[in-house]
């Protein structure tokens, strides 16, 4: 072996954990309110509003997930001093940005 | 909510999931077509509840291919500008496209996934020349080195034809959020003509950027209403536990057969949509 293999960065790292744990909770917490709202289907009070907004909020968590994956690495970027990929991490995340926004102007123009 | 219904979806989800996941394939291009037609689902819900799953998929299986270091992080990052760029051009042009044009847009790319399913996909698999190696991806210091398993040591590759790569990319992340999907049918390509990287990195890259485009568009779905929660919630949920099933099983089942299998599915899903577009159901007619 005369090839040094590189270690796993410390960036590496930590993205492999956000997403797994990321994942995880987020599919724990949808799984529990789906499940309380079939339980609050079957009870005669028919309570399904908040585990429902529950599992929504699951959902949120994972569509935030790819979201901090980004900032992450635009700390990581930082951190290192390379402000090319620190760009593109923060440009990438005015996109993302830009997506919320015009949901949000959309779903506003059909309501009213 | 509808327990039966949820279960269906759940069972549905998964088993999509697990199929693609034995070829490595991205459950979203069954998703959409199974939910709309036989499930009788609005087609702009379909892509939102598909969608989520397609995020759910990527993150949970990110994490042992960073492990392995087959990703490579930086050239993700670069790749990411072009396709949210796109996904944010798909955000607006769902908004205006009618329906029957998405059906058809499906069939094409269904057509598409099964011609590519029945071609080898070959990797870059010459040697690296040193001489035409892209000045992009010198100064982004894109180049890096992952384990190759069958070599026993360490691999270098190089990156090529960052623009043209960018330019592809913008397109996947077109379709991936008109369509609800992945789009790892666009992106693969790319990166093995365009970027020519080594099988692996290309995988694993993919699969890392699929999230953050998903979620570009998820974002505006979102806040846009077309996310329902009691879609979305179990098509996730049966997605990610399909394919912690789809990797497991995959060691076990032959891949010819299983790929003849695949084609023929893609196929049928896409004449359906074609019908569907013209407006005739046959599969979902009650």
């Amino acid at each position: 072996m005369t090839m040094s293999v590189p270690t796993l960065s410390r960036m590496e790292i930590l993205l492999a954990g956000l997403l797994h744990y990321g994942t995880w909770i987020a599919s724990v917490v949808i799984s529990l309110g789906l499940a309380f709202a079939m339980i609050g289907n079957r009870t005669e009070t028919h309570n399904v509003a908040w585990p429902m907004r529950l599992a929504t909020g699951g959902i949120a968590l994972l569509i935030v997930l790819p979201t901090l994956r980004v900032v992450v690495m635009l700390y990581a970027f930082l951190r290192e001093r390379d402000y090319r990929l620190a760009l593109a991490a923060v440009i990438v995340l005015a996109i993302m940005l830009a997506g919320v926004m015009i949901g949000l102007r959309t779903a506003s123009g059909v309501a009213g | 909510m509808d327990a039966q219904f949820a279960a269906w979806l759940f069972a549905v989800s998964l088993g999509a999931s697990a199929f693609g996941g034995m070829l490595g394939m991205a459950s979203g291009i069954f998703i959409v077509p199974i939910l709309t037609m036989f499930g009788h689902v609005e087609i702009h819900e379909a892509i939102g509840a598909s969608i989520v799953s397609v995020i759910a998929c990527s993150c949970g299986g990110a994490a042992p291919l960073l492990r392995s270091r087959l990703t490579n992080v930086r050239l993700a990052i670069v790749l990411e500008v072009a396709t949210t760029l796109g996904a944010l051009t798909g955000v607006l042009a769902a908004g205006v496209l009618p329906v029957p044009y998405l059906y058809f847009l499906f069939a094409a790319i269904l057509f598409l996934s099964a011609q590519q399913m029945l071609a080898k996909r070959r990797g870059s698999a010459h040697a690296v020349a040193a001489t035409d190696t892209c000045r992009w991806a010198a100064t982004l210091e894109l180049h890096s080195s992952y384990p190759d398993r069958e070599l026993g040591r360490e691999a270098a590759y190089k990156v090529r034809r960052v623009p043209m790569g960018m330019a592809l990319m913008y397109g996947a992340g077109l379709i991936s959020a008109l369509l609800g999907i992945g789009s790892g049918v666009l992106k693969i390509p790319a990166m093995d003509t365009a970027l020519q990287l080594p099988i692996k990195v290309s995988s694993a890259t993919s699969n890392f950027m699929i999230g953050v485009t998903a979620a570009a568009s998820a974002g505006a779905y979102f806040m846009r209403g077309d996310i329902v929660t009691a879609l979305a919630g179990p098509v996730a949920l049966g997605s990610v536990v399909g394919a912690v099933l789809g990797a497991r099983i995959l060691m076990l089942v032959p891949t010819d057969k299983l790929r003849v299998l695949f084609v023929l599915i893609l196929v049928g899903l896409g004449i359906q949509m074609l019908l569907a577009a013209t407006g005739l159901n046959f599969a979902g007619s009650r």
